[in-house]
């Protein structure tokens, strides 16, 4: 090899070497957003955690779906809001028309058999629906008739303020895709929610199921295709999630003007997974991120006292319903009683932990409805205050014991069983800081009235499991919240044990009153019976809640139409732009 | 070079001394000294506070509020306490694998019945496929050494390939990563300071087990090996009276190394965040915690210091000991 042809290699490795290390321009038609953790599931009947909502939204539509920018309910594949009426003082009909546009991929409208038979998908057995379950129970029934294929009629038990937009807020799933031969049809939705656990199988109904199961909505949506804007293009597990905006989405040529809850703008969405805080923030000051939301104090105080240069950012703020709290395992017989739980929650300093965390930023509360909800919130409850004697004080009440020496643990002796001793395990996810601050701060503080309290920090997956399992003493992690529905059953009441109800908390008079809550007729029923909702969490404890969160979203400069939203994931993705990049000067 | 001259190494020799005395002393005395904060209590009010700011921080506090200087003493404990015993117990296991490996070679010979027993009971205790069958085998075994006990006949024997075995359980350990090793199997089992002994223990012996087998194949040549021998003193009583001691030379210089390696992995671990669990403090965990506030410098740069001071005085340790070796006759 001459020495012309070898500088000359030397030359293009140089330039290779340099192409390839330089920042890549983004792509105009990518909107990059940070995820924690990827999605548990893609499957839209476990509303698992918010990875995971986030992306069923966007494969699958609704009848309603809420307005971020406007905090309401707004019609999706339903034509309007239902139209409701009474009948009798217990049942409600609630009357529903479908778009006459709306349609699957394939061209096949989407119809009220479809609604039917995902309603009754949710009450399948041998299924994952138990999420579904508590949150749908209320549906009795569904009446469609066959010269009106776009209309049908809910029935619901009793009498609600919330049913009007709670009864529209579920992802319809395509009957042909799963049930091809109707073979559910044959059954009523009544039939099935009434189907006693211990009845004999029924092979229809294994086989529905056994065919959703191998449809693999929770890997594959391909296979179970939404009328959704989107479809997953690939998933990469701890690295990416992709999905690209299908070209024949049925809005695109059948709606005009289109309505802001069907606007779908991002040609395709990159959620990229980034564990770690501060790597996330070095990814969108360097570019490779264009959104990245809830982020936490100290990145946000950083970028906004040293902006970015290569990457200009937007930065807000706004409220939001995500409360942080702990959960005690009521199950545990350490834990069965309120007054060890009340003791407990007194080693909690929320107001210490708000400071630190969230810089002062954020809201005290003493449920787990935000403040800013004037009209239901409880405002004359006092704040669970930090105070260690008044903790080792009830523990004495609730007939612990501690022993003489410095480092003596709390024993209780109970009638026919062994003697119990107090001593915790405490697990939140790992890869949070918030939350391990909270679970070191419980730990420390826990020390000094002699609980013996050990640290579990969990990868998310497992994380999930064991708290759906029950393996756990006490748990911190973001409970999500909206301001216009509060049906408690899918976490608080007895129903729910097993599947939301994480804490198993439960009494006759909490599912009453969370009963009552669901049917109140009015909005000054329904605040009364919040209010004291609220108070007998606080004299029941099975969770302690801490402080609301606020909501912080930083964006690249270069995306226009970014809405902030004080309702989970805090801004509406479905909005973005990614404004022209101005051509160089030639 | 002037600053490798005599004095100069003595000097380090002496510092590095000083410095990993009061280590351990440190980590000796932690529980006891007079430290502002315990190490696992975070000050909601001084959160990443850099040294000198707040009261008592003397230091600075992490970004979760802990105390520096009481994760650095008590990290320093966390360090000695793990790794030490860990090192010993490397070596001791090494000593003997090696020693018995380097002196018996593949030659010696176990009677079937021995055979039949112990692979018996190791089934058994493993709980492997059937374990029942492992009872079986050694039942079998301890059956037919009582049989042939009765009758005074001689057993069949096969023989143990020691060396074979000491040395591809060495090999075969050192042909994967050790980082990579403990971290597989720290994934699969979960971490405890107990069980992280016994981690660092496992994946540290072939080290040391080389060194001794290396030093026993020389010894058990030497003239006062074989008069034991020929004196009629019993195998196992030359090995480990007369051939041992003499093999354990090495590890005199590959102990201090042995150390700064663990210390290393240690720290590692934690700092990937795989090692010990979240309220044990540790220099490595300290480290990590600059990926959640990156301008709190003052939480690397002093675990940084101690682990890189704590290391350099171990190689010094090691390299002193080796010059000395050398000087022996």
């Amino acid at each position: 090899m001459t020495q012309h042809s070898l500088r000359k290699l030397l030359c293009i490795t140089i330039a290779g070497l340099l192409y390839s290390c330089s920042p890549q321009r983004a792509d105009t038609d990518v909107i990059r957003v940070r995820w924690s953790h990827d999605p548990e599931t893609l499957d839209p009947f476990q509303f698992s955690n918010q990875a995971s909502l986030d992306a069923v939204n966007l494969l699958h539509l609704g009848l309603l779906e809420v307005d971020l920018t406007r905090l309401k309910y707004a019609p999706v594949l339903a034509e309007s809001l239902p139209t409701t009426h009474l009948i009798g003082d217990s049942l409600t009909e609630l009357r529903y028309t479908l778009r006459a546009a709306a349609a699957w991929d394939n061209g096949c409208p989407v119809l009220a058999s479809d609604v039917a038979f995902t309603l009754k998908l949710m009450f399948c057995p041998d299924l994952p629906n138990e999420a579904a379950r508590a949150r749908f129970g209320f549906i009795e029934d569904i009446t469609t008739t066959a010269t009106a294929p776009r209309r049908f009629t809910l029935v619901c038990r009793g009498q609600s303020l919330e049913y009007l937009v709670a009864s529209g807020d579920f992802p319809i799933l395509s009957e042909a895709a799963i049930d091809p031969r109707g073979q559910l049809r044959r059954y009523s939705l009544r039939a099935l929610q009434r189907r006693p656990v211990t009845a004999p199988a029924d092979t229809v109904l294994l086989d529905v199921a056994r065919r959703y199961r191998a449809a693999s909505p929770d890997q594959l949506p391909g296979l179970l295709p939404g009328c959704g804007p989107y479809e997953l293009v690939a998933w990469e597990r701890d690295r990416y999630l992709t999905l690209r905006r299908k070209t024949n989405w049925w809005p695109d040529a059948q709606l005009q003007p289109v309505p802001a809850v069907l606007q779908a703008l991002p040609k395709q969405l990159e959620y990229v997974i980034i564990p770690d805080a501060a790597t996330a923030t070095l990814a969108l000051r360097r570019g490779d991120l264009d959104v990245y939301p809830q982020m936490p104090a100290r990145e946000y105080a950083r970028l906004q006292t040293s902006p970015s240069t290569s990457n200009p950012l937007r930065l807000y703020s706004s409220l939001s319903y995500s409360v942080v709290m702990a959960g005690f395992n009521t199950r545990q017989p350490v834990l069965a009683d309120a007054l060890t739980r009340q003791a407990l929650s007194h080693c909690f300093d929320a107001a210490g932990l708000l400071e630190a965390t969230q810089m002062g930023a954020g809201t005290r509360t003493v449920g787990i409805l935000s403040p800013a909800n004037r009209i239901n919130y409880n405002d004359s409850l006092a704040l669970i205050p930090f105070d260690l004697k008044r903790a080792a004080a009830l523990l004495r009440q609730a007939g612990w014991q501690r022993g003489p020496e410095a480092d003596a643990g709390w024993v209780r002796a109970v009638a026919n069983r062994p003697r119990q001793q107090l001593a915790l395990r405490v697990r939140y996810r790992a890869e949070e800081t918030l939350f391990a601050t909270v679970a070191l701060q419980f730990q420390a503080a826990a020390a000094k009235i002699g609980v013996p309290v050990t640290l579990l920090p969990t990868e998310s997956g497992t994380f999930s499991s064991s708290v759906h399992t029950g393996d756990f003493d006490v748990y911190v992690r973001m409970l999500n919240g909206n301001p216009f529905m509060f049906n408690f059953t899918p976490i608080f009441h007895s129903e729910a044990i097993g599947a939301g109800n994480t804490t198993g908390f439960d009494t006759p008079a909490s599912d009453h009153l969370i009963e009552a809550i669901t049917t109140a007729e009015t909005e000054q029923r329904r605040a009364h019976l919040l209010r004291r909702f609220q108070a007998l969490m606080q004299r029941e404890m099975p969770v302690v809640p801490l402080f609301f969160l606020p909501n912080r979203v930083a964006a690249s400069s270069s995306l226009t139409g970014l809405q902030v939203s004080s309702l989970k994931p805090g801004y509406a993705v479905k909005t973005l732009v990614r404004a022209p990049q101005p051509s160089p000067a030639p | 070079m002037a600053l490798l001259t005599p004095a100069f190494r003595r000097w380090s020799q002496w510092l590095a001394v000083l410095w990993l005395g009061v280590v351990v002393l440190v980590a000796a005395l932690a529980p006891v000294l007079p430290l502002p904060y315990p190490p696992n209590s975070p000050d909601l009010a001084n959160i990443a506070t850099p040294p000198l700011e707040a009261v008592g921080h003397w230091l600075g506090t992490d970004p979760q509020g802990r105390d520096v200087l009481s994760i650095l003493v008590f990290g320093a404990r966390t360090a000695v306490l793990l790794t030490l015993p860990a090192a010993v117990l490397a070596a001791v296991l090494g000593a003997l694998a090696g020693g018995a490996a380097g002196f018996w070679g593949n030659a010696t010979r176990l009677a079937v019945p021995y055979w039949l027993l112990g692979g018996g009971v190791g089934w058994w205790a493993l709980q492997l496929p059937v374990p029942l069958l492992g009872l079986v085998v050694a039942a079998v075994g301890l059956g037919m050494a009582l049989l042939f006990g009765v009758r005074k006949q001689r057993f069949p024997s096969w023989p143990i390939p020691l060396n074979a075995v000491v040395v591809g359980a060495a090999t075969t350990l050192d042909t994967v990563p050790r980082l990579v090793l403990v971290v597989a199997m720290a994934a699969g089992t979960g971490v405890s300071i107990p069980g992280l002994l016994v981690l660092l223990t496992l994946t540290s012996w072939p080290l040391p087990a080389r060194l001794v087998r290396a030093q026993m194949l020389r010894v058990r040549t030497l003239p006062f090996v074989e008069a034991a021998q020929a004196a009629g003193i019993s195998p196992q009583r030359v090995w480990m009276r007369h051939a041992l001691p003499h093999a354990l030379q090495p590890l005199r210089t590959s102990l201090p190394l042995s150390v700064a390696g663990l210390l290393g992995l240690e720290s590692t671990l934690s700092f990937l965040g795989i090692g010990l669990a979240p309220d044990v403090a540790s220099w490595g965990r300290l480290m990590a915690t600059i990926r959640n506030e990156p301008s709190a410098w003052w939480a690397f740069v002093f675990p940084a210091l101690c682990l890189i001071i704590s290391i350099i005085s171990l190689n010094s340790l090691s390299r002193h000991r080796a010059a000395q070796e050398k000087l022996l006759p």
